[in-house]
């Protein structure tokens, strides 16, 4: 357990599946050397199969005796799917004025799966009860990190000043134990390197004060990032004042740190005739039960009560947090809390890491990174 | 097309040589290297002419079972996994030494392209930083604490842009994020592919598994290949090592303790999923001393199997797994006993049951199995003590029970 610990609170009511978020992640960090197929945020329809497929039935997490539980490791082409480029090369020499441009452009392969291969499809029967809402995931940054407890070398660590967990590049040797023991699924093998790969929760960002990209450019501002012992802090407060942010399976023992505001408002189901069956409720909360355990009922008990209370008097703290007015309110992060810390670790570059373990271990050469060799 | 027929020719007749000296002509456990004149450490090939007087003796890989890893599939397709055969083969000069490892695998594995969930065949030569007490050599698990050990580590991948080694990130990039075409992208091509190094063999110097760190400083002076016969379908590795370099210095012994395990990648093998010979004495032929380690390693058991057995079955079976017959309550419970006769030596199993902490090897992931505790940590000062009481004092006790222990090991495959 580290000392303190970083969350973010993701609210599902707002979530519209656009995917910036997982473009912001992707631009920043997987569009390259060899992460193409990774999705270290991803937002997957549920009930849907999932990024990587059938993730939750893949085992990894601890029983209730608290031993790690085995688990599977995903195939690329059938469970995380295969990133195709497009023929660029045949573009730039293509005699367009010989032969038909279609051919030209053309993908290098024929994806069977892919993230999102379901968006949007749910369950149920349309238009009668069909429905679904929209998951976005990142890596948990658990308490108690299944990848963590599964690494035979120790290259996997948690930083005390947070809690972001992170692999030391210079440890891991491509084992794969990680994959198997995260439950998630949040952890991914960069076969370029030989090396497993995962979220960092940009802390480079956050360690100048910036939240992480994807809930920088989240367009419905579902996500709030701050420290759980922050008591003035929204995340403190949806989490422990208000109970309503909930994390996700938390019956696979890993104390997942990040926290969903479960759905509330859904449509209600019709009957043959097409009519409103009143007082029914789209998704099933036996479902809400699987994804977030029984507090789902409390929380959406406190929600619903909020919003009566704002409609009735004009007043919710709880409702003007989920609104999420301004950004600063949203982001509590605090880039002198790590100056100090790197001040009290006698690193004296501002723009340094706090922590070099990520990139630079005891025996490894130091990388410069040129971006135009 | 000559040289060709001429190699042919050699590799009948060294097989013939074989064939007239078979293993069992020699002590289990013991290597003779050969003297030869040149070893090219950093390219040595199976092909090279210092293996033509070089003879095999047979030596015993068994699986690794003391500790169960959490990879469902690896578990059930390593569930009755039988110990392996390889002929290996040694030779040496004044700088260095160099062996010849073969294997049969019927899969050749290769990790390639954009994978997840392929493994790479692969191979490994271990020796002791340094060693004086032939009784006290370094766990066989990659080492223990204050007894270091040198790790050699091959795999068959195939050329990959990566840093390799190099440190040399920037030219991962992919193509498509680069700002070039045609002949720029071209030369950026070339320039990817001649940095990629053909495969991924790496040096480790380590105290014990979870100890393990790579060696990137270049300080271990050391060269391996590994070949495929397609048609025989062997593997074929060789393993070159500078006796003196500035990672450890075995120029003053007349033999030397080396270790090699082996992985099968299409059985998920990777670290904690192998197959592992225990030390084996290399006697280095003309060279004086080290007949001590040579004595040590190759002598059999002096206890009484039976009685061994009887106070083992007592003692130990409640917390340690003995066979796939004998299970403990948990698998998690204590290190399983299950090849610890194939892969430890006399002399460990003794020091073990007489002082428990004499070995605490960090060889597990304490965070994985909170409810059991192999070992204790100080806080302080980061030593281990084992949770294993000393479980017999008196010579007799313990000679009967390794004898026992030394038959814990899985059938040997055909």
């Amino acid at each position: 357990m580290s000392k303190r610990q970083l969350a973010m609170v993701m609210d599902l009511n707002k979530c519209i599946g656009c995917q910036t978020c997982t473009v912001a992640c992707k631009t920043q960090w997987t569009n390259r050397n060899g992460r193409e197929y990774m999705y270290w945020n991803n937002v997957e329809t549920y009930p849907g199969e999932g990024y990587p497929k059938k993730w939750m039935e893949l085992g990894g997490g601890f029983d209730a005796a608290g031993d790690l539980k085995e688990g599977v490791i995903p195939n690329i082409e059938a469970d995380y799917g295969v990133p195709w480029d497009f023929s660029y090369d045949e573009i730039a020499t293509f005699n367009f004025r010989e032969n038909n441009p279609a051919a030209a452009f053309h993908a290098d392969s024929t994806p069977t799966w892919g993230p999102n291969w379901d968006e949007d499809e749910g369950a149920g029967n349309f238009p009668s009860d069909n429905y679904f809402f929209y998951l976005p995931r990142i890596c948990n940054h658990c308490t108690n990190p299944g990848c963590l407890s599964a690494c035979p070398r120790d290259a996997i660590f948690k930083r005390d000043e947070d809690g972001v967990v992170l692999v030391d590049l210079d440890r891991c040797q491509g084992y794969r134990y990680c994959i198997a023991g995260c439950p998630y699924k949040k952890i991914y093998f960069n076969s370029k390197i030989s090396k497993s790969e995962k979220c960092i929760l940009c802390f480079p960002r956050i360690e100048q004060g910036l939240p992480p990209a994807c809930a920088q450019q989240c367009v419905g501002r579902i996500r709030f990032v701050g420290f759980l012992d922050d008591v003035e802090g929204q995340v403190y407060k949806l989490v422990h004042k208000y109970k309503v942010a909930l994390p996700l399976r938390s019956d696979y023992g890993t104390q997942p740190n990040v926290y969903y505001i479960p759905p509330t408002e859904a449509p209600a189901k019709f009957d043959a005739q097409g009519k409103i069956i009143e007082g029914s409720q789209r998704v099933p909360m036996q479902e809400l039960e699987t994804l977030f355990g029984k507090a789902v009922h409390g929380a959406i008990k406190t929600i619903k009560a909020e919003k009566d209370k704002r409609a009735k008097t004009g007043e919710s703290e709880l409702m003007d947090l989920l609104i999420a007015y301004h950004h600063e309110d949203m982001f509590r992060l605090d880039a002198n809390y790590y100056q100090d810390v790197a001040k009290a670790k006698g690193v004296t570059n501002p723009l340094a890491p706090i922590d070099n373990r990520y990139a630079k271990g005891k025996f490894t050469n130091e990388i410069h990174f040129k971006a135009h060799a | 097309m000559k040289t060709i027929i001429k190699s042919l020719i050699i590799a009948g007749l060294a097989t013939a040589a074989y064939a007239k000296t078979p293993a069992s002509a020699t002590a289990e456990n013991l290597i003779n290297a050969q003297r030869v004149s040149n070893i090219n450490v950093a390219n040595i090939s199976p092909s090279d002419s210092i293996w033509r007087n070089a003879k095999s003796v047979s030596v015993v890989l068994y699986p690794q079972t003391t500790i169960k890893l959490n990879d469902a599939k690896a578990n059930t397709a390593n569930k009755d996994n039988k110990a392996i055969t390889a002929q290996v083969s040694a030779v040496y000069n004044n700088s260095a030494v160099a062996f010849k490892i073969s294997w049969s695998d019927p899969t050749q594995s290769v990790q390639s392209g954009n994978v997840s969930d392929v493994y790479p065949d692969g191979f490994a030569m271990q020796v002791p930083v340094s060693f004086s007490d032939p009784k006290k050599l370094p766990y066989i698990g990659m080492g223990s604490e204050g007894r270091p050990v040198l790790v050699h580590l091959t795999k068959a991948t195939n050329v990959h842009y990566e840093p390799n080694g190099n440190g040399d990130v920037e030219h991962q990039v992919s193509p498509h994020n680069k700002n070039a075409f045609g002949a720029d992208l071209a030369n950026y091509k070339d320039k990817v592919n001649k940095l990629g190094k053909n495969a991924y063999t790496r040096a480790f110097i380590s105290e014990g598994f979870r100890s393990m760190t790579e060696l990137k400083d270049e300080s271990d002076k050391f060269g391996m290949k590994m070949t495929y016969d397609a048609k025989n379908k062997r593997w074929t590795g060789v393993v070159a090592k500078q006796l003196r370099d500035s990672a450890a210095d075995l120029s003053k012994y007349g033999a030397l303790p080396v270790s090699f395990a082996i992985w099968d990648g299409s059985k998920y093998n990777r670290g904690g999923v192998k197959s592992l010979s225990t030390w084996l004495a290399v006697k280095l032929q003309g060279k004086a001393g080290g007949d001590a380690l040579v004595k040590e390693l190759t002598a059999k058991p002096q206890g009484d199997a039976k009685a061994g057995q009887a106070q083992v079955e007592a003692m130990c079976a409640s917390c340690h797994t003995l066979s796939p017959a004998k299970q403990a309550a948990s698998p998690f419970m204590a290190p399983s006993l299950n090849n610890i006769g194939g892969y430890s030596t006399n002399a460990y199993l003794a020091e073990s049951i007489k002082d428990p902490n004499a070995v605490v090897v960090a060889g597990y992931n304490r965070n994985a199995h909170k409810g059991f505790a192999w070992y204790n940590v100080d806080a302080k000062t980061g030593k281990r003590t084992s949770t294993m009481p000393p479980m017999m004092s008196d010579d007799k006790s313990i000679n009967d029970a390794v004898a026992y222990l030394k038959t814990l090991k899985a059938e040997v495959a055909k």
